[in-house]
């Protein structure tokens, strides 16, 4: 742990005392107080719903709050609208970076406030200041480079940036790792560590565990949009913090694995994707949890999506001993795979389209007599999901766009459990998924493999990874460079192989 | 964990909840609140007659509106309806006036070739991936241009039974056209489709996300194809009425087809980005465009204020429409 944990220093920035906040017929925030010391880390813990957002959203300007006090350097003060917040030097950077998207960095870090040299934009500036910023940061990324050729950790940076020319005393991050593989967390974390050092106060919101022994000094926990309460994290352990924020412990985040694997479902030989994916062979075993770890971009997702047919590959596969020719995810479907896809939203789910429509959409054929969907089959299909699923939506016809992540993820489960999937493909089933419903995701692919589905679970969260999988598959560079049994494995097993060579040795005594 | 509600914490009213709900319910209630106007402003509106007449006077853009709804609900458009629409009428009538084809050969010959064209356009959307903006731009040139090639002159002696649609059947005092019977058994037979099938599920799910739609199993290639094909039917369909109502095949017709059914889609609350409308909402907004003119006609504006008028309505439905939307 490298984050200094020593008594409290410097001097209270930002105090919110006794927040409250309403909409009709919903109490949002009821008695939420928080402070934050210049250099401090604070992060912000909740479930989902919990009332984080709304406490944002009412420091940012975004909302405004119906009780409660807020100070800035002990004088009080009032934010009504995003630019009292800027004018106090509170700046917001959402997990999503909102950026212009073809414009350069340099001018997005620039953008509305471009210096002028008589009637033209003084470029010159523009380019040096960036770069003097970005330096700050330790990011190498071109001040030229257009931001959409940006990964989505570097636009990141240049969202930081964004804040840190204009006055930023205050930085709120809103899950920024959610978004982030295990290898750019580092360099995030840097990030964060040198904002700190410059005396910056910085709130930070995230549902990695982890991450929060490593980077914050305090942290206070919302739950059902009341104040749990405020530790510093030297006094706390993971136990006790994911008590409070779920009320109860670390034990039952994950279940005991029980099944014994059985035969073998899925046999996978020497397959190939040009450039990603070299020489990959596994099997997969009816009742097993199979984990892929393995640093972003290792390929992993693309082995998955070869195999559930999304996209063109080389080498031979077999489902219970049957040649299975992964052409299509029609074909893939058909023969018992599902795949639940990193990105929901983008890949997964119909955001304008209510549950019914988003469960039953891969099931219809089944549901169909002479042509057309039997309602009451279909309707009675998707409340039993929703029950066993214990997805909490106001109804069926409910669109999917409004829910928590954690709900989302479980329509999108309950698509294909609403088939006879055998053979389940998950890859980051909880990212950005509060640990109430992770711990909720676990128990379903407990549940599921009891039943005999085998499982296939790609994650970067290395105690989900131990916590869940029978076995575990390291892959490095598109080819998979070490198995582990349950027994065997350990974070830092898993890191020495993912990274390789000299790394690992920096990797392993940061863990 | 009461969570939910402050995620989606309700600052809007109930009204827009009940909108949102039910978005069909805001263009019924515009049309419902258009007739009342119109039938305090002049006795002559507030008849069975009338109604009928709006009807016929919109069979053929609603007809039009139903491939268009289609279209737009898979997240395109379609620009060349209405040629294809004039092509249909053209040639049919063409091939039976000046070349001695059988009136239903004719048909079936006409209507083969809209959907020619609709599959050329769905091609040419999903194998080479253009936008349907532009494929359907190209189509409408090219269908102008074949329909201008066959034929400058209008094509008069046309057949009894090709005008059969635009004959009536009395209910009571009040006639009605087959043809506007037609136009409601489409909308009927496109709204059991688009509800109750999975195809209709599908041109849903590719229309709200074409990645997410494919990864479920989805082939959406075909149902892209299958939905410009469809559409062109319905353009070939409307042709025949068209036909029918005028008694010519005219090759100057449908120039404005593609912007009065898009109108028509819109005014229905169908948005333009895909997935989310409902066929109903189609013939609702081909119907209050239909009271407009009717009613402002019957009240002696002229038509170029009807116009102007349609225009105003187009904004003001879509602002309330985008308004309800973002109110969250």
């Amino acid at each position: 742990m490298t984050a200094t944990t020593a008594t409290p220093q410097g001097k209270v920035l930002l105090e919110m005392k006794d927040i409250g906040k309403s909409f009709p017929g919903v109490k949002a925030l009821q008695g939420v107080s928080l402070s934050v010391r210049e250099g401090e880390v604070l992060a912000l813990l909740g479930e989902n719903g919990a009332g984080k957002s709304t406490l944002i959203k009412i420091l940012s300007g975004a909302y405004t709050k119906d009780e409660g006090e807020i100070f800035f350097e002990g004088q009080p003060v009032t934010i009504r609208s995003p630019q009292d917040a800027q004018d106090l030097g509170i700046s917001t950077i959402y997990q999503e970076p909102n950026l212009a998207k073809d414009l350069t960095v340099a001018e997005n870090i620039f953008l509305g406030r471009l210096p002028a040299k008589g009637l033209l934009v003084d470029w010159e500036t523009v380019r040096k200041k960036s770069r003097e910023i970005l330096d700050r940061l330790g990011a190498t990324i071109r001040v030229n480079a257009i931001v959409s050729t940006l990964s989505v950790a570097e636009q990141q940076l240049v969202e930081i940036s964004k804040s840190l020319n204009r006055k930023t005393r205050i930085l709120i991050m809103d899950e920024p790792s959610a978004v982030l593989g295990e290898s750019d967390l580092e360099r995030l974390h840097q990030v964060v560590r040198s904002l700190q050092a410059e005396g910056i106060g910085i709130i930070y919101i995230s549902h990695r565990m982890r991450e929060i022994f490593e980077l914050a000094d305090e942290v206070t926990v919302l739950k059902d949009g009341r104040f749990v309460g405020t530790r510093r994290v030297a006094d706390v352990t993971m136990d006790e913090l994911v008590r409070l924020i779920i009320g109860r412990g670390l034990e039952d985040v994950f279940p005991r694995r029980e099944v014994v694997p059985g035969e073998v479902l899925l046999e996978v030989k020497n397959l190939r994707r040009a450039r990603l994916v070299h020489d990959v062979s596994f099997q997969l075993r009816a009742g097993e949890i199979l984990g892929f770890a393995g640093i972003t971009g290792s390929g992993r997702t693309e082995v998955v999506r070869a195999i559930f047919g999304a996209d063109a590959h080389g080498g031979e596969m077999r489902i219970s001993g049957k040649p299975y020719r992964a052409s299509s995810p029609t074909e893939a479907i058909r023969r018992g795979i599902a795949l639940v896809n990193e990105d929901r939203k983008a890949h997964g789910l119909f955001l304008k389209l209510d549950v019914t429509v988003n469960t039953t959409i891969a099931a219809l054929k089944g549901l169909c007599r002479a042509g057309f969907i039997q309602r009451a089959k279909e309707k009675a299909l998707v409340q039993k999901l929703i029950q066993d699923l214990r997805i909490k939506t106001p109804g069926a016809s409910s669109i999917v766009l409004n829910m928590s992540g954690g709900n989302q993820q479980k329509v999108i489960i309950s698509r294909w459990l609403a088939i006879d999937t055998r053979i389940l493909i998950m890859d980051e089933p909880t990212r950005g998924i509060d640990v109430g419903s992770k711990s909720e995701i676990y128990q379903i692919m407990n549940e599921l493999t009891k039943r005999g589905v085998g499982i296939i679970m790609i994650s970067s969260e290395l105690p989900e990874v131990l916590g869940m999988s029978d076995r575990i598959l390291v892959m490095r560079e598109g080819t998979i460079v070490g198995e582990l049994s349950r027994a065997d494995a350990s974070e830092e097993a898993i890191m020495k192989r993912a990274v390789g060579g000299d790394l690992a040795q920096g990797a392993a005594a940061r863990a | 964990m009461t969570a939910a509600p402050t995620a989606a914490a309700p600052r809007h009213s109930r009204v827009i909840d009940l909108l949102r709900g039910a978005p069909i319910l805001g263009p019924v209630a515009a049309l419902i609140l258009a007739c009342i106007f119109f039938a305090t402003q002049t006795d002559r509106f507030l008849s069975g007659a009338n109604f009928s007449l709006i009807l016929q006077q919109v069979m053929v853009v609603g007809t039009l509106a139903i491939g268009q709804e289609l279209v737009i609900l898979t997240g395109g458009i379609d620009l060349s309806n209405g040629m294809i629409m004039a092509l249909s009428s053209v040639l049919t009538t063409g091939l039976i006036a000046n070349s001695g084809v059988h009136p239903f050969l004719a048909v079936v010959l006409g209507l083969a070739v809209c959907v020619a064209f609709g599959v050329l356009n769905g091609w040419l959307t999903t194998a080479i991936g253009l936008p349907p903006f532009i494929v359907t731009l190209g189509t409408f040139n090219i269908a102008y241009a074949l329909v201008r090639i066959y034929t400058t002159a209008t094509i008069t002696s046309v057949p009894d039974s090709l005008l059969f649609f635009g004959n009536t059947f009395s209910i009571g005092s009040t006639e009605i056209t087959y043809g506007s019977i037609l136009m409601l058994v489409l909308f009927a037979i496109a709204w059991l489709v688009l509800g109750s099938t999975r195809a209709g599920r599908s041109v849903y799910a590719v229309g709200d996300n074409p990645e997410a739609a494919r990864l479920a199993g989805i082939r959406t290639s075909r149902v892209l194809v299958g939905v410009y094909a469809m559409a062109a039917l319905s353009y070939g369909i409307a042709g025949l009425l068209l036909v029918a109502r005028t008694g010519v095949g005219d090759p100057q017709a449908g120039q404005t087809g593609n912007l009065d059914s898009i109108t028509a889609v819109v005014l229905g609350g169908t948005s333009l980005l895909g997935g989310r409308g409902q066929i109903m909402g189609a013939l609702v907004g081909a119907l209050i465009v239909g009271v407009f003119r009717n009613g402002l006609q019957l009240m002696g504006v002229g038509s170029i204020y009807q116009v102007l008028i349609t225009g105003i309505l187009v904004i003001l439905a879509v602002s309330v429409d985008y308004l309800s939307h973002r109110a969250k």
